[in-house]
């Protein structure tokens, strides 16, 4: 038990001292799942309020197919993005393999049903009459479909900050399209499954302090989001 | 001057017919009345005279002209002409930016914008909750709202569906009294769709009735559901709701047919109203017992309502009131005319 304490203590050290290769870690991880957040927020809400807006045959399916993708992990995800930039694959030649930016791919692919499916829920939920009053003051197409957006936005940010959780939060694809690589690819989970495979807990426990708090953080910003669209 | 022309309009859900109007003119500047039960059809009238749906079939004039249905051509008229709903509802924000929401999409300039909001707040008795979140006003106010929404876009028409059906008391007043302005200072055409028969005959110039989709007859008070069926002797039986029979005879042997369903439409002009002591077993018909429940002055006449079972208007010319003198809660009889019911079949 006191060697549990002592690497708490350690690791409350580290991250009072902001240790550099602790920031280096964090800012790793950060970087990568914010860009994947931004760029499936930025993809996944327009696909998201099309698909809910829209009038498709095959709109179910699509619906259905997007919640399935939900739960797919993050190793099926990592394995089949490798398939495609690993040096035989057909993306080969650009070299992404243990990039950043097939880790920002990898969690992209992750979040982005995620966003599209609580987007489309998001937007069925918006009570039909809104349109019609946009209608009838006058607004076209566009405009009535941004009051629908304006209506939905609470639950859509919502949305974002939960793909954001489950991004930071994910291991499979950091480890298998980043590689782990101290410095450029290692993140917050990569970092903590190596320590705890040296049996070295310090650093482990440090990260894992540092996740819990920005996990915190998400979510109190969460239920910020979510007690301003109830009101 | 005539605004809307309806022309053989057919509106259809998933194949179910719920608008089947042969024709229907909407004049300037007047208050129109759309009386009916629920799914008679009212809502789906209004939102084809919002131009936010499309008939099936037949051809909707508007100022004289056909209308067309695509989008651009729908945007220009739809900036004509503002629904309010029932139950209104307001984009989550301020008072203020639910009225300016119109007026933005029409690229109005600010100081103009600023100036017909405070107008419109004004007009509806609502300028202190300028700044107040919309959804934190009460369900009077927010019609209210609704109608200074609508309102500061300065429509032709002003599209109502059952503006007072949800508010209490004390705001239906006021609603009234507001349609009743805006027509008046504004000359706003006004359409409402409405339950209350007193409401509609106090407010507007002109009503029509609805029954399962088609127009019964304008200016008719009593439309029932009923079954008609054809007597042995040559009168006609129509059996309303609660087994109520109304009975005419117009001396004219009709050719004895199957009983059926529809609605009768009586002319509350053609009714005859006695007193018991008085009644005389001559003439058409089988007087109906009845009690008088509200008697109203209405423009130029008197509108005695009566309670034989169903709520039936008779109107009476003011020389005829002052001679019979009925009185609220006395009974009287009363006999429908022949000429005066006509029946629509279902």
């Amino acid at each position: 038990m006191s060697f549990f304490v002592d690497s708490f203590i350690a690791a409350g050290r580290l991250v009072w001292a902001l240790d550099p290769e602790l920031l280096t870690i964090v800012q790793v991880s950060m970087t990568v799942s914010c860009l994947a957040t931004v760029l499936a927020a930025l993809t996944g809400i327009p696909a998201g309020f099309a698909i809910a807006q829209g009038r498709f045959a095959g709109k179910r399916i699509v619906i259905t197919l997007l919640n399935t993708l939900l739960a797919l992990p993050t190793v099926v995800i990592g394995l089949f993005v490798y398939v495609f930039i690993s040096r035989r694959g057909i993306f080969g030649p650009l070299d992404l393999l243990y990039t950043q930016k097939a880790m920002v791919i990898g969690q992209f692919i992750l979040i982005l049903p995620l966003i599209m499916a609580l987007t489309i829920a998001a937007v069925s939920r918006v009570d039909e009459r809104y349109r019609t009053t946009a209608l009838t003051l006058g607004a076209n197409g566009w405009q009535t479909g941004l009051v629908v957006l304006r209506e939905a936005r609470f639950a859509i940010v919502a949305a974002v900050i939960s793909a954001f959780g489950r991004v930071i939060s994910e291991i499979g694809i950091s480890m298998m399209l980043g590689g782990n690589i101290k410095g450029f690819t290692r993140t917050m989970t990569t970092a903590m499954a190596l320590e705890y495979d040296k049996g070295s807990f310090t650093l482990a426990v440090a990260l894992g302090l540092v996740l819990m708090a920005i996990s915190l953080g998400v979510n109190v910003l969460f239920n910020l989001v979510q007690g301003r669209s109830g009101r | 001057m005539i605004l809307y022309a309806l022309r053989d309009i057919v509106q259809r859900y998933n194949g179910r017919t719920v608008l089947d109007i042969d024709h229907l003119t909407i004049e300037t500047g007047r208050i129109h009345a759309l009386l009916g039960a629920n799914g008679a059809g009212k809502s789906t009238l209004l939102r084809v005279l919002a131009f936010l749906e499309e008939p099936a079939r037949g051809t909707v004039f508007f100022s004289g002209a056909p209308v067309e249905y695509s989008p651009t051509r729908q945007l220009a008229l739809r900036r004509r002409v503002v629904l309010i709903d029932q139950h209104p509802i307001m984009f989550s924000t301020t008072v203020a930016k639910n009225i300016e929401f119109g007026l933005t999409i029409r690229k109005i300039d600010q100081e103009t914008r600023r100036r017909t909001i405070d107008q419109a707040l004004a007009m509806v008795g609502l300028s202190r909750y300028r700044q107040t979140r919309a959804h934190e006003l009460s369900g009077g106010e927010t019609q209210r709202l609704a109608l200074a929404r609508g309102l500061a876009l300065a429509p032709e028409v002003l599209l109502c569906d059952e503006p007072t059906a949800s508010v209490d008391a004390e705001n239906q007043v006021i609603i009234a009294d507001l349609l009743r302005r805006i027509n008046a200072e504004l000359g706003t055409t006004i359409v409402f769709t409405s339950h209350d028969r007193i409401q509609a005959a106090t407010l507007a110039h002109h009503t029509l009735v609805l029954a399962g989709g088609r127009l019964i007859d304008t200016g008719a008070d009593n439309v029932f559901a009923c079954m008609a069926l054809p007597q042995p002797d040559g009168s006609l039986l129509y059996r309303l709701a609660g087994n109520l029979d109304i009975r005419v005879n117009d001396g004219q042997r009709p050719p004895p047919g199957p009983a059926t369903s529809g609605h009768i439409a009586i002319d509350p002009w053609q009714i005859d109203l006695q007193w018991p002591a008085s009644a005389c077993g001559d003439g058409p018909g089988k007087p109906l017992a009845g009690t008088v429940t509200a008697i109203l002055a209405e423009g130029g006449h008197i509108r005695v309502e009566i309670n034989i079972g169903v709520l039936l208007v008779v109107r009476l010319r003011g020389d005829v009131y002052r001679l019979l003198l009925p009185a609220v809660g006395e009974s009287m009889l009363v006999r429908p005319a022949a000429a005066g019911c006509s029946f629509h079949p279902s």
